[in-house]
């Protein structure tokens, strides 16, 4: 298969791509992993005429804490990268997680979590974790930066709030007050190079009480985009479950049920995607739950 | 054990060196001076007659130096089996499927030949097309071959026995309906093709085939090309199981192409193109309805079978008949009826894959048995054993089981993997199931009606005496025959096997069937032993004479001679052999205590030139003489049984499995890995059809999931670890008793698991794939 | 568009002018001539086309040839030695591996890669190493023999 003709540029500096990009706007995309954006241009479904390369600018493939405010992710953090970094792992483990399930082991050493966010496929493994997290991302363009929530970001399939020129140029996780813990589970239909039927993250939080602080559940695969489900929060906020066999859990995995939108396709139906959110939900929730009755 | 030098070991592969350090060239890593690159224009309507095709525009394309349609060849028709040649290289009037080839191009690079296509014009009056083979039977209906009303391609019916009768007799008759899906063989290396047009007029065509030998005739025939002046050559493949075992048009358009510009040309599939080129295994309607004796005793078996064959018939009569006739063994069955049917739909043609046309049937019979067992409150391995056929043992289909270790199997696979501790003690959500399979060991007939040898064997001693080559047109795709072969021969000849070389897959060096239905180890290999004989014989002859042994006194093992009796003075003979190497280094001289089988090759060769052994193999006369008697007679038959373990997540419906203990009966095994290797691969291929395969199209005929992500085989982490226990027989037709195991491995594997998975659930499965959600509904369905 | 640029292969600089639209597996094949590297799919399903970058394992028809520029990329041909075959093409070859050999070269640079972070890997962790590269032929059984029988050794 082979890739349509393109210019290709590969500035060194933030400023420089997004003055790249300010020139030439839809005619251009941004290149990162690569593992989304060629494979849709051999396929024909994207025919950019420009390709600005983000790879060569310094700066953007880790994460760091940021003066105590939170965890700042590189857009070109590659999905191997946060699956394996000790930090991502001790802090945000649900977001590990999900990296770590994200296609193959050769895939995960090339995509990059901004590339994943940007691509906005609603079987996103990384868009659950981050959402949960509470994550914002920081879009640069020639009107200056401005940071929205990622449960904004999301507009649709392949449709996200990036205008044409701008560039996330960051992710941001704020800190976690008390104890937390969350979850990730992932179901498809083989073991490895998988796209998600369904897939769901957790977060919990707990206050100095005991009692559940912040709960937030998101969903893949079963709507237009990765999905936040508040009834789930609403549910969980301030209540203190007796363990995680709580039937208060599996109640909260059934508003997320109800929440989520999920269609029929050659994958998978409709309601049986529905019910696997109930069951992934409750399951994530029971996980994180018993990760937290630990750490207490 | 026994007394063999080198076969039934454990060698190492003689390809594997080149393949494990990426110097072993396939077809599309070769690169010739001069040579343009192809590109095919594929239908993008299922059924539609083409009106009108413009290449102009194509053909000004600077870069571009051939663009042919159908107009510029003179239609000859070409498929699998002469009864049904219904493919032409290019479409003539009309296309029958998305992805039906209408023109090829050659051009500079690849590039310019891709942009050519999208500058040819054609113009098409869509037809109605039809997909369900249901549908495309019924009066009315779409027809996509004109000779073929209600879109009937092949039509069986068999009787064996009175089963109308034999039902009156049974305590229980159980039927049930058991429908696979559509598959992809998957191999990874898409299929490629160079030809190479030289100025004297003859054609070397470079591809990935499985069959170089019905390539040949192919391009021959529809080329008009005396043979002789094609040689079709197969560098390594990667992988065929099934679909690259007959001509495609990407091989002869890349011929028409090369002769046309007198320059070689390449053409390769993409993955894509793979899937709609398809050729795999059909999707099957089964409806079995089985009686038997309320003691498990089988008496009865009416066999019923749709299958959906696609645009063109490939390998679909043989299909069709392979569905009913697979199921005549390996348990005693006295009657059998058999009604089948393969339909054309607008879809891509099916043909070959693994265990051809006996894998579904085999996967819904083996399940109705376990319904069958577990109705009776019989065990369903004690089922089986009752049942079981023996060496010798004819059947209802007249199918000589002329070796059958089938009751080994079963005992070991239920000995190792601790079946009686386990069936029916397994917490809910953990099962254990058992399947039992067979398949022919070679094909009984070619598949043009002919009188030709299905293997010749050259072998052929260098003139020094030391090495040995072994020249076959067979087809190493990954199999490991070439090593098989080199073992056979260095034990025929009694020299070691680092000392044969194998030249092989090239229609120059011999006459091979070549890589299908499971032939080449009993039949090449055959003709490899008695090549390999015939030259030790004239080597034997030369030295008899000159030492005045006779020949039977004299044997040969790892290079060595030994004499039965006193020990000739054979100093002369080796004081030559010195002489004629004055000069070279210490290591050559021969050995200290016994004369060498090199110095008896040399004195052969200075007595005689060159010594060049041939062998052949045909099968003699086999089955009965009944309408299709010939399809499913084979001079062997392997066969296996397996046992898989499952686990399943009642909630979601996942299911993993955990372990599988595989038993299979290859008579003797040449080389013990590869046969193991085989079996392992099996169970692989098996389980993602089990599991998870299935070519999926919407409602306009077009595949919906062509690539592997989409179209899912198994990762290394969905395979469990595999138990695989080789039963030996003695196989009377076979090399040293040998007999295959590449198809009859795969057998047993689906209804395993689908026996396992009812175990574990409580829920029969009749649809493959047996995805979670189809668990999870049938959980639903049961409370 | 084309692009000067400079390639390390296997240890070995190559100044190569290509248009910019070459992925690398291209670049390594058709220029280089370096023909063990496959092309199975083209889009990352299969690990046919895989080779180390920086001494991990990707899928090189994801990557275009200019972003490989200023890396270090080993393919399966710089695995041996004068040779000398590599342990894990040694232990391939004995355990029977390799059947049709097309996945070979991206399974063996994707068990190095493995072998190279963690010596003595379990089963488990093998498997998930190896399973972006898909086997059509093994039943992947005696491929996990082989790179395990490396990893003892270690």
């Amino acid at each position: 298969m082979l890739l349509p003709k393109f210019d290709y540029h590969a500035p060194t500096t933030i400023d420089e791509a997004c003055s790249m990009l300010g020139h030439y706007g839809a005619k251009a995309k941004i290149l990162a992993g690569g593992t989304d954006l060629l494979v849709h241009m051999k396929k024909r479904l994207l025919s950019p005429e420009q390709i600005i390369s983000l790879n060569k600018i310094e700066g953007l493939k880790e994460a760091f804490s940021q003066n105590g405010t939170g965890l700042v992710l590189g857009p070109l953090s590659t999905a191997a990268y946060l699956a394996d970094s000790r930090l991502i792992q001790e802090r945000i483990s649900v977001l590990a997680q999900g990296a770590s399930r994200l296609g193959s082991p050769l895939i995960r050493n090339r995509a990059t979590v901004g590339g994943n966010l940007i691509t906005a496929r609603p079987a996103s493994d990384l868009a659950p974790p981050l959402l949960v997290l509470s994550a914002k991302v920081t879009l640069k363009g020639p009107r200056g930066e401005r940071t929205l929530p990622l449960e904004d970001f999301f507009l649709g399939p392949g449709q996200t709030a990036v205008q044409a020129d701008e560039i996330l140029t960051k992710i941001l996780i704020p800190n976690i007050q008390g104890i937390s813990a969350g979850a990730y589970i992932k179901l498809g239909t083989r073991k490895a190079l998988e796209i998600s039927l369904v897939n769901t993250a957790c977060f919990l939080e707990l206050a100095q009480d005991g009692s559940i602080k912040l709960a937030r559940v998101a969903l893949g695969a079963v709507a237009p985009i990765p999905l936040l489900t508040p009834s789930v929060s609403k549910i969980l906020a301030g209540v203190k479950p007796k363990n995680m066999d709580d039937p208060v859990f599996r109640e909260a995995a059934r508003a997320a049920a109800q929440e989520s939108k999920p269609i029929t396709d050659h994958r998978g139906s409709a309601d049986y995607r529905r019910y696997m959110v109930e069951i992934l939900t409750w399951r994530t929730l029971k996980n994180a739950y018993s990760q937290l009755m630990e750490k207490v | 054990m026994n007394s063999y030098s080198v076969i039934n070991s454990r060698a190492p592969r003689l390809d594997a060196p080149d393949k494990a350090t990426g110097r072993a060239f396939y077809t599309d890593d070769l690169y010739f001076p001069n040579m343009l690159y192809g590109a095919l224009l594929q239908s993008p309507l299922a059924h539609a007659r083409i009106l009108n095709i413009d290449i102009s525009r194509a053909k000004r394309l600077p870069g571009v130096k051939s663009v042919v349609t159908a107009k510029d060849v003179q239609i000859i028709r070409y498929g699998v089996s002469p009864a049904r040649y219904d493919e032409t290289i290019l479409a003539v009037d009309k296309v029958r499927y998305v992805g039906d080839e209408v023109a090829a191009v050659a051009a500079v690079d690849w590039e310019t030949a891709q942009e050519a296509l999208g500058l040819i014009q054609v113009d098409y009056e869509e037809l109605p097309a039809v997909f369900d083979p249901f549908e495309a039977m019924t009066e009315g209906a779409p027809q996509i071959h004109d000779a073929y009303t209600r879109n009937i391609c092949a039509e069986v019916h068999q009787e064996f026995g009175n089963v109308e009768a034999a039902f009156e007799q049974c305590d229980l008759i159980h039927e049930h309906r058991f429908v696979n899906k559509r598959q992809d063989a998957a191999f990874l290396e898409p299929n490629n093709a160079v030809a190479v047009y030289d100025q004297l007029g003859y054609l070397t065509l470079y591809t990935s085939t499985q069959v170089p030998h019905y390539v040949q005739r192919t391009v021959s025939m529809v080329l008009k090309i005396p043979i002789g002046r094609v040689r079709v050559v197969k560098p390594y493949v990667g992988g065929g199981f099934g679909p690259k075992a007959s001509a495609s048009t990407l091989e002869l358009a890349a011929c028409l192409l090369s002769i046309k510009t007198h320059r070689p040309v390449k053409l390769h599939f993409n993955r894509e193109q793979v899937f709609l080129h398809s050729r795999a295994r059909h999707q099957f309607f089964h409806t079995f309805k089985t009686g038997v004796k309320k003691d498990g005793t089988l008496l009865a078996l009416h066999n019923t079978c749709i299958l959906e064959g696609g645009a063109y018939s490939s390998f679909g009569i043989a299909t069709v008949y392979y569905a009913g006739s697979l199921l005549g063994g390996p348990y005693k069955l006295p009657h059998m009826k058999y009604d089948g049917f393969r339909v054309y739909t607008n879809r891509p043609a099916c043909g070959a894959q693994r265990g051809h046309g006996g894998v579904a049937a085999r996967a819904g019979f083996e399940q109705q048995l376990d319904i069958i067992a577990e109705k009776l409150g019989i065990d369903p391995v004690e089922l089986r054993l009752k049942n079981i056929m023996e060496a010798g043992d004819t059947t209802c289909n007249e199918l000589n089981m002329s070796s059958l270790g089938m009751k080994e199997c079963i005992e070991a696979i239920r000995d190792h993997s601790d079946w009686k501790q386990k069936k029916g003690r397994l917490p809910k959500g953990k099962g254990i199931g058992l399947a039992c399979g067979f398949f022919v060991s070679g094909a009984g007939y070619p598949i043009y009606r002919s009188d030709t040898y299905h293997a010749t064997v050259v072998v052929k001693i260098s003139e020094d005496g030391g090495t040995v080559q072994l020249q076959t047109g067979s087809a190493e795709i990954g199999q490991g025959s070439d090593t098989a072969f080199a073992m056979i021969a260095a034990e025929a000849l009694g020299v070691r096997y680092e000392d044969v070389r194998v030249v092989s897959g090239d229609t120059d060096l011999s006459v091979d069937l070549g890589a299908y239905s499971s032939r080449q180890t009993l039949m090449t290999g055959y003709a490899a032993k008695d090549a390999a004989e015939d030259a030790k014989c004239q080597i034997l002859e030369v030295l008899s004479e000159a030492l005045n042994v006779p020949v039977e006194k004299i044997s040969v093992r790892n290079g060595l001679v030994f004499f039965e009796g006193a020990t000739p003075d054979y100093m002369p003979i080796r004081l030559a052999y010195i002489k004629e190497h004055r000069g070279w280094p210490y290591d050559d001289r021969p050995h200290d205590d016994h004369l060498t089988f090199k110095e008896a090759a040399r004195l052969a060769y200075l007595k005689r030139g060159t010594i060049v052994g041939t062998g052949k193999y045909k099968p003699p006369k086999l089955g009965g003489s009944f309408r299709g008697a010939a399809v499913g007679t084979s001079p062997a038959y392997g066969c296996s049984a397996m046992i898989a373990e499952v686990s399943v997540d009642l909630e979601t419906g996942e299911v993993t499995v955990e372990k599988v203990t595989d038993a299979h009966d290859c008579g003797l095994a040449i080389n013990r890995t590869s046969v193991e290797g085989q079996m392992e691969g099996s169970v692989a291929m098996g389980l993602g059809e089990a599991l998870f395969e299935e070519v999926k199209f919407n409602d306009q005929g077009q595949i919906i999931n062509a690539s592997l992500g989409e179209y899912k085989i198994p990762t290394a982490l969905d395979v469990p670890p595999v138990q695989s226990i080789i039963i030996e027989s003695n196989e009377p037709n076979g090399p040293y008793g040998a007999k295959e195991v590449g198809e009859g491995a795969i057998m047993p594997t689906i209804p395993a698991i689908l026996n396992a998975v009812y175990d574990a659930t409580g829920v029969r499965i009749t649809e493959l794939p047996i995805t979670s959600e189809r668990i999870w509904r049938a959980l639903k369905e049961k409370k | 568009m084309k692009k000067m640029i400079t390639l390390n292969v296997n240890d070995r600089e190559y100044d190569l002018v290509i248009p910019v639209n070459r992925t690398l597996t291209q670049v390594l094949r058709e220029n280089l001539k370096l023909t063990g590297t496959k092309q199975g799919c083209g889009v990352g399903d299969c690990g046919s086309c895989t080779i180390l970058m920086d001494g991990r394992p990707v899928n090189s028809c994801l990557v275009l040839a200019a972003e490989a520029e200023g890396h270090k990329i080993e393919t399966i041909e710089g695995l041996s030695e004068e040779g000398q075959l590599h342990p894990l093409q040694q232990a391939f070859v004995e355990h029977g591996s390799i059947q049709c050999g097309f996945c070979s070269p991206g399974m063996i640079l994707s068990a190095k890669a493995l072998l190279d972070k963690n010596p003595s890997p379990g089963e488990t962790e093998i498997r998930e190493a190896i399973s972006g590269n898909l086997c059509r032929c093994t039943g992947y059984q005696k491929i996990v023999d082989a790179i395990q029988s490396v990893a003892k050794k270690v």
